[in-house]
């Protein structure tokens, strides 16, 4: 007994250090999967207000280069509303209200606090629980996709954004069909990069990449970025394609949020499927 | 009044830290980091415990303004904990004065240099190796501290000759 005293008063500087160092590892790799409190996050009051006054004044600076964005997407929208289309077919008639449910449900938020050269880059939004918002939400913007929503306070949330290390969106190739994992590679803000994708598919250069829709998160559709480059991963049937991201995630401001109001069908029908029984 | 400036320096290193040189990204994988050099400053004679102590709640509160999740808390950490080794590997011929500040103000340029030097490499080592956790991107964290330990270490003690000026005149 008196021998575990004195190596624990001779250790002690490097106990207390070792206490400490673990209590900080643990709090950054449990938080990188799942955020417990809020306390820790940006979403905490305290720091969530100030950079929402940072924002407001910082947000005037880009107004125009924002305008000349929503007018673009406006004019997209318009060109598909019945108001610019022909109608070719005369007699049929189509009903909507019963054969088009609405599946997806758009939240606008601001990204108030943002960074993008780091390994895991995680952006704050200035809208919370009390706008709808939950964790694993999808996120995207006019000219992309943007991430999944990490952690949500009362009024702020986090998005753990495609510039993360584990991000695996489900993505595909648009006119092709391939899919794979986004993934990126914590280098450079612009470029991504696609897993998964074997190579007796014919890839092209410059061919869009959109997300799949699987899991729910996001619809299909939403544009990710172009191929940029394409290799072959060494040992393996698979190519190695390099994508260039269609948003610039060093400017983004304005976002939307997904709400998928099947996803609780969804993820209850999904779970009916049998597990694998090789693990037992 | 020590204590008041001690806890004036933390405000403003932690908000010069995590508003300004986290928001600064140039490519390259480089990262300007200032906030060592409150810890570095700390009185040397400080114990031990409670200067661990100061750098566990510093590095966190970086970290909750950037969401790092602990991060900078780690690597603040480890610092705080080889500063007095270094302290004493290098330690000057007359020893030091009892609260004495180690700062440019008061020390030789090449002590400087040397204990801040590598207590700086050893801190963007540990921050860079724990970002990015992964053995086939060795060369990635290597090209990272090499980079920006420079940038740190000069942005360090450009502060130092800006900012301990004055009190030397007073």
């Amino acid at each position: 007994m008196r021998n575990l005293i004195a190596f624990f008063k001779r250790f002690q500087v490097f106990l207390m250090f070792a206490l400490l160092q673990i209590l900080a590892l643990y709090i950054y790799f449990s938080f990188m999967s799942f955020p417990k409190t809020q306390v820790l996050t940006s979403t905490n009051v305290i720091v969530g207000n100030f950079f929402r006054y940072k924002n407001d004044f910082t947000k005037l600076l880009n107004l125009s280069r924002t305008n000349t964005k929503l007018q673009k997407e406006n004019i997209k929208l318009r060109e598909n509303s019945p108001f610019s289309l022909i109608k070719i077919d005369r007699n049929t008639i189509k009903i909507d209200d019963t054969l088009y449910h609405q599946q997806y449900e758009f939240i606008p938020a601001i990204v108030i606090n943002s960074t993008f050269d780091k390994r895991n880059n995680f952006f704050t939004l200035n809208a919370g629980t009390l706008q709808g918002i939950k964790r694993g939400m999808g996120v995207f913007s006019d000219a992309g996709v943007v991430g999944v929503i990490h952690h949500a306070s009362k009024h702020f949330s986090i998005v753990e954004s495609v510039l993360t290390e584990n991000i695996n969106l489900d993505v595909m190739i648009e006119k092709s069909g391939a899919f794979g994992l986004l993934k990126w590679e914590g280098t450079h803000a612009r470029f991504g990069k696609i897993s998964g994708i074997s190579n007796d598919i014919r890839v092209k250069k410059w061919s869009k990449v959109v997300t799949r829709g699987a899991s729910g998160v996001f619809p299909y559709g939403i544009p990710v970025g172009k191929i940029y480059k394409i290799g072959s991963v060494e040992g393996k049937p698979l190519w190695d394609v390099t994508i260039l991201f269609s948003e610039d995630y060093r400017k983004i401001q304005r976002v939307y949020v997904i709400k998928n109001i099947l996803q609780e069908e969804q993820n209850q029908i999904e779970s009916l499927i049998p597990e694998d029984k090789e693990e037992e | 009044m020590q204590l008041i400036k001690y806890l004036f320096q933390f405000i403003a290193y932690v908000l010069a830290q995590a508003l300004v040189f986290n928001q600064l990204e140039i490519d390259y994988g480089i990262q300007f980091m200032i906030y060592p050099l409150y810890i570095l400053l700390l009185p040397y004679d400080l114990n031990i415990f409670l200067s661990m102590l100061i750098a566990f709640i510093f590095g966190l509160s970086i970290d909750i303004i950037s969401n790092t999740f602990g991060l900078h808390a780690s690597s603040a950490l480890l610092i705080a904990y080889l500063r007095p080794y270094f302290f004493k590997m290098f330690e000057i011929r007359d020893g030091y004065d009892p609260g004495m500040e180690l700062s440019t103000k008061n020390m030789e340029f090449r002590w400087i240099l040397s204990v801040h030097g590598l207590l700086l490499l050893i801190h963007h080592f540990w921050f860079f190796l724990i970002e990015i956790f992964k053995f086939n991107e060795m060369w990635f964290v290597f090209q990272k501290t090499i980079l920006s330990m420079p940038i740190s270490l000069g942005i360090c003690l450009l502060i130092q000759s800006i900012f301990l000026r004055k009190s030397k005149q007073r």
